[in-house]
């Protein structure tokens, strides 16, 4: 069975630009392949990751973008998982490559978000979720994480002091990450001053609203050596759904994103103190506490605690370092390529391309990318250098 | 798998659902074979996987599981901001999200609550689908 690796990645700027969808995915396309031959040459299958044809009254964005890179006649289709969608692309790749139908297969996300201002954008997520009793109810994204952040503070020691230090530390990461849409530190009682979205959430624990695009080459060991690649092997790949309705789950324990991650870990052949470096789905700060925990990295109750270092965490807790990118937080969060630009991250974390920050040593890393409220659907990947072979 | 022949009465469907929640009454579906409760019921149990799903009278009486205010609604209820939503857990053990009748600063987890039903208003009408137009609202009331 071939081996999937990420061979190239490249993205566009991130936040409120003046570019439409097909062209930030232009932008991103040319960083992948500029030392590549063109991906008519190469390029078998195009997969898409977008939330939502509100932004720019457009679906058929497989054919579009297919087309924007100059192919046709190829299998090329949108894949839909709310923000999930980009990590469900990348993972409909590696499947192709795995089983040997296809030697090269382009994974892209994409998202206009700012398109019709933030009431716009939170109309369309509001999509994602349950209609029939949580829409009507007047349900948002971030009151959704509320309701997990409020359940989280209520069963554990952590305080939304705790919450607002998990942002300062994404933004001291993204301080040092040149693609970040928010590359600037910031202090906790900024988090705590900023205005109420959902309590216990303010402002500064959620993800912004911004545009972006990004692609991800997925190809064979062999053909990325012939191409003269840095390579990053995709070890493993899980996946799994959950209710709709927040309601009906249990709101602490993330038992899609516990499956996802384990599945990915099995096929890996690794355990979870193997990772390394974790970029993982914290459109809210809760969220990253939540899923410490879940994927295995932290004790019951003590997720909270990803912004200490690991000397100063609770017994139990392995030694990761989480969302080096800066998160979803303060990297940036266009829906449909997110999952994408976890894995961007991870391809420049492991293949020595991160710069100012490059976590010293990191072979082995978790992707993590949730759609819809928590693990509605939750995509997990392990992703290793070619020497962790 | 067997379902018979399900229509707009079976309240394993939405409008059948809502039909009854209109008169006031709550329906569950209970798996006949793990218990689970379903709101609003459906064909199969999500817990187990079976299609053995009896429809049975829910408690409207429930507590506050988790609850918060929404200040950045969707457009459509931008006038009634901010509202206070909450998952409440009810006394037959299912659990549904809904509005509280009560100011944020006004409750806690735990609170006991009424799930009471309105028809909806002029405005809630506005922003329904064409099907949805004549489904009650339901709110929760503390007791």
């Amino acid at each position: 069975m071939p081996e999937p690796v990420i061979a190239s990645v490249g993205a566009s700027p991130l936040g409120r630009t003046d570019l439409p969808g097909r062209d930030l995915f232009s932008v991103a396309l040319a960083e992948a392949f500029d030392e590549l031959p063109d991906p008519a040459d190469l390029v078998e299958a195009v997969y898409v990751g977008n939330q939502s044809e509100s932004y720019e009254h457009q679906i058929m964005y497989g054919t579009l973008l297919a087309e924007w890179a100059g192919l046709r006649h190829v299998p090329a289709e949108r894949v839909e998982g709310c923000a999930a969608a980009g990590a469900l692309a990348l993972r409909h790749a590696v499947k192709d490559v795995r089983n040997g139908e296809h030697e090269a297969v382009l994974a892209c996300g994409v998202e206009k978000m700012t398109s019709a201002g933030t009431s716009g954008a939170t109309d369309a997520l509001s999509a994602a979720f349950d209609r029939a009793i949580e829409q009507r109810s007047g349900i948002t994204a971030p009151s959704q994480y509320a309701l997990l952040a409020k359940r989280y503070l209520h069963e554990t020691d952590a305080t939304e002091h705790d919450l607002a230090e998990i942002a300062v530390k994404n933004h001291a990461n993204a301080a040092r990450n040149p693609r970040a849409q928010f590359p600037k530190e910031i202090d906790v009682a900024t988090v705590l001053e900023s205005d109420p979205i959902a309590p216990p959430l303010k402002l500064f624990d959620c993800a912004p609203v911004g545009d972006g695009a990004a692609a991800v080459l997925v190809t064979t060991a062999e053909l990325a050596a012939d191409l003269d690649r840095p390579q990053v092997r995709v070890a493993g790949s899980g996946a799994s759904a959950n209710n709709i309705a927040v309601a009906e789950r249990d709101m602490t324990d993330i038992a899609g994103a516990r499956i996802a991650a384990e599945t990915a870990y099995e096929e890996a052949g690794i355990d979870a103190a193997a990772v390394d470096i974790a970029e993982v789905h914290d459109a809210f700060t809760v969220c990253e506490a939540l899923l410490a925990e879940a994927v295995g990295f932290a004790p019951a109750g003590t997720g909270y605690q990803s912004y200490q270092t690991p000397a100063e965490r609770a017994d139990g807790w392995t030694d990761v370092q989480l969302s080096p990118s800066g998160g979803l937080k303060a990297r940036g969060h266009p829906i449909g390529a997110t999952g994408l630009l976890q894995a961007l991250e991870a391809y420049e974390q492991l293949t020595g391309a991160a710069g100012d920050r490059a976590v010293e040593g990191a072979e082995t890393a978790l992707l993590l990318n949730e759609g819809g409220v928590a693990d509605a659907v939750t995509v997990g990947h392990v992703l290793t250098t070619a020497e962790a072979r | 798998m067997t379902d018979g022949d399900l229509d707009a009465t079976d309240p394993r469907t939405l409008p059948g659902f809502f039909d009854a929640l209109a008169d006031g009454e709550l329906l569950g579906g209970v798996c006949a074979d793990c218990g689970q409760v379903l709101l609003p019921p459906r064909p199969a149990c999500y817990a187990c996987g079976s299609r053995a799903v009896d429809v049975e009278p829910q408690s409207r009486k429930g507590d506050v599981f988790s609850y918060t205010a929404v200040h950045t609604p969707p457009p459509a209820f931008a006038a009634d901001a901010p509202y206070t939503v909450a998952v409440v857990e009810l006394a037959d053990g299912g659990r549904l999200l809904g509005r509280v009748a009560a100011d944020y600063a006004d409750v806690a987890i735990g609170d006991p609550v009424e799930l009471t039903v309105h028809e909806p208003t002029a405005a809630e009408r506005e922003v329904a689908l064409d099907y949805e137009t004549d489904w009650p609202v339901h709110v929760f009331e503390p007791r």
